[in-house]
């Protein structure tokens, strides 16, 4: 029992008014648990205003408010959902009590299915997954930029694989959380790291092992599969699972199965590179020798096109010439003088007219075979 | 040195030479290039090494 006065109230309890009792409360509340996770059903899910949230969580035999941003969504939501929240208990000076959410997981393989089944439907409408939007990453990258954590598994296969195939290659790695709560915050920030970079790298990978389905929540978050669609630095997504496809792997612009299969769709083997680069020195040399070929080919037909050109001009000019040589004989003079004809001069002097001899002058006489003196009668 | 874009230029080395379209000096001249290339890759295949570094990423 406790100790009562004489006017029947429980003596040595303070007397407050409501608001101090408010303040009290919720000093005791966030002393004792300043912050709760609760697992639950989802119920009576709503956002108002496109900023608040307002929902409660269920079992069989209790419900329990909450209140929050719609900040701390990990995509889109529906009653029925089975979800982790993290939250501050609070009592709320008009609207009584209530959970301040801090984060929000879907939990359980078939809400996490569901919930990622929302969210793609979501996404695929905005057109995050559209393959138009898919860049050609640069082969084989020179830097890149590695989202994974520094102690997995996942991200020493990826650099054992990228050792044994490829050299050169400036890895920057952004060590980061790849599972629980923190992850999703963690993976955009390493994201947006690279994206900010004055020196970006040209390839972002983004990469865990294998897992149950909650160990890869984070990359079926609305944050991440946003951030790696909105990256300017074209990305690779490799998750090591076979079953499902997560919803960062669809806006990533190329997927990879495994992080070792990440390495070798980077970059190439260098011995086959090897082997590659010897062949392109053969083709060069052959392409080369064909070239000099067809050109010495070229040369050869040219010089015989030449000749017949020449040889043609030749033929013509002798023809024109013998023509010429015939109309010069027909001219000379001496064919005349074989027709019959003399030609008579008198000391030296052609005799055109009978009026330049005179009787018993001595005259030279030219017939065609021959001269002769004959003296005028 | 970036490998990918000297290999793009080996590439398209090729593809002239092998389009015959080039004369003879050009040919030369080209064909000399892609070996020269060809000789920088081999060497780096032979003696690069990939490096890692750790960045220190804040969380906003």
């Amino acid at each position: 029992m406790l100790p009562v006065d004489k006017t029947g109230q429980v003596a040595d309890l303070p007397i407050l008014g409501v608001s101090d009792f408010v303040a009290v409360f919720n000093q005791t509340l966030e002393f004792v648990y300043p912050s709760v996770i609760i697992v639950g059903e989802l119920s009576s899910f709503r956002i108002s205003k496109n900023k608040w949230l307002y929902f409660d969580l269920k079992d069989e035999t209790a419900s329990v408010k909450f209140f929050g941003s719609v900040y701390a969504l990990p995509g889109p939501l529906e009653d029925g959902l089975m979800l982790q929240v993290r939250g501050a208990p609070r009592l709320h000076p008009q609207f009584g009590f209530n959970i301040n959410v801090q984060s929000i997981q879907p939990v359980g393989e078939g809400s996490l299915k569901r919930a990622a089944a929302l969210l793609e439907a979501k996404l695929r409408a905005e057109g995050l997954f559209n393959p138009a939007r898919k860049r050609v990453l640069p082969y084989p990258p020179s830097k890149i930029g590695l989202v994974a954590s520094g102690e997995s598994a996942a991200y020493a296969d990826f650099i054992k694989i990228m050792n044994a195939r490829w050299g050169g290659v400036e890895i920057n790695l952004a060590d980061v959380q790849v599972q629980g709560e923190s992850a999703p915050d963690q993976i955009v920030a390493g994201i947006q790291y690279f994206n900010q970079s004055a020196q970006p790298p040209e390839v972002l990978v983004i990469t865990r092992g294998g897992g149950g389905a909650e160990d890869l929540a984070s990359f079926n978050t609305e944050q991440v599969t946003r951030v790696v669609a909105a990256s300017r630095i074209p990305t690779m997504v490799a998750i090591g699972h076979e079953v499902d496809i997560s919803l960062a792997e669809l806006a990533a612009d190329q997927r990879a199965s495994t992080p070792s299969n990440a390495a070798e769709l980077l970059v190439p083997d260098k011995i086959t590179e090897q082997k590659r680069l010897k062949n392109v020195r053969i083709q060069m040399g052959q392409h080369l020798s064909g070239l000099v070929a067809d050109w010495q080919a070229n040369l050869i037909t040219s010089a015989v096109e030449l000749e017949h050109v020449i040889s043609q001009y030749l033929q013509r000019y002798t023809d024109e010439l013998s023509a010429k040589r015939n109309i010069l004989a027909a001219l000379n003079p001496e064919a005349i003088l074989r027709r019959g004809y003399a030609i008579v001069r008198k000391g030296g002097v052609l005799v055109r007219t009978t009026n330049q001899i005179k009787k018993s002058e001595l005259i030279d006489i030219k017939l065609h075979d021959g001269n002769f003196n004959a003296r005028v009668e | 040195m970036n490998y990918h874009k000297l290999n793009e230029e080996l590439d398209k080395i090729l593809d002239e030479l092998q389009s015959g379209e080039l004369d003879i000096d050009e040919a030369v001249k080209k064909y000399e290039r892609g070996q020269k290339i060809v000789s920088e890759l081999e060497t780096y295949l032979k003696t690069a090494k990939n490096k890692v570094t750790k960045v220190k990423v804040k969380l906003s």
